[in-house]
């Protein structure tokens, strides 16, 4: 998937995540001015294998385009998954090898 | 229901499992959290009724003045369950809420959409401690120019 973008690089154990997705994040408001549905990520979870290493439950205050940064134990090589719906019931997953 | 359709099904559930087995999603969970207009309205139907303990070992890092998205940063050495975020100018209070998974590292970064106004936005979190304790910090950012209007 072209919507995300992840970067994850380990140093002494951490891995450091920045993960960019692109989304309106529509709130409420700014829908209703538009005509449109709200629109936005509620849920968002990275794993590695099957080790939940964040999650994340939001709310349409997130800004648009959300970049999220994280820290976790890991190594290099593993597969970092990430894993997002919104409230139209699109679920999107991207994975990066860590560095 | 027949053999490929019932094969399918079990695929699907199958597939799922280990996500609802080990996540925590606050939003199916606790939806009053979402709906509620301040923060201690947010705190009560999240956490139920308690009272956080101020802690300096909770850090929560925002810019003092802010145009556009802000950016936050939460941080916290204590061993955490989860983690709440707060804010008092949005329609709603509640910004997000993380559940710590086992040895995880508390240091998360996110940005946000503020609504501007007269008085300046208080930014609190809340850590949900695995000793059964709350603790939490504020911060307090003064929005100028708008901030995609909450």
């Amino acid at each position: 998937m072209k919507n995300m973008i992840i970067k994850a690089k380990e140093k002494e154990g951490i891995v450091k995540a920045k993960v960019l997705i692109q989304h309106k994040m529509l709130t409420y408001k700014q829908a209703k001015k538009k005509g449109v549905e709200a629109n936005f990520i509620t849920h968002i979870v990275a794993k590695v294998g099957e080790k939940v290493v964040y999650e994340f439950s939001t709310s349409q205050f997130l800004a648009k385009n959300p970049v999220i940064k994280f820290k976790f134990r890991g190594k290099k090589g593993d597969v970092l998954e990430i894993a997002w719906s919104d409230t139209s019931g699109a679920h999107v997953s991207a994975s990066k090898k860590i560095k | 229901m027949n053999r490929r359709k019932f094969l399918t099904l079990s695929a699907v559930a199958a597939l799922m499992l280990p996500i609802a087995a080990l996540a925590t999603d606050y939003r199916a969970e606790k939806p009053d959290t979402w709906k509620a207009k301040t923060v201690d309205e947010a705190v009560k139907a999240l956490y139920g009724d308690v009272t956080p303990i101020e802690s300096s070992d909770v850090h929560i890092k925002a810019p003092k003045v802010a145009t556009g998205a802000v950016p936050v940063r939460i941080q916290t050495n204590i061993k955490a369950k989860s983690v709440a975020f707060f804010q008092d100018v949005n329609p709603e209070s509640a910004v997000g809420v993380w559940s710590v998974p086992e040895d995880g590292i508390v240091d998360y970064h996110l940005k946000i959409k503020l609504r501007q106004s007269d008085k300046p936005a208080v930014l609190s979190v809340i850590v949900e401690g695995l000793d059964g304790k709350f603790y939490t910090a504020h911060t307090s950012v003064t929005v100028a120019g708008a901030t995609c209007e909450g």
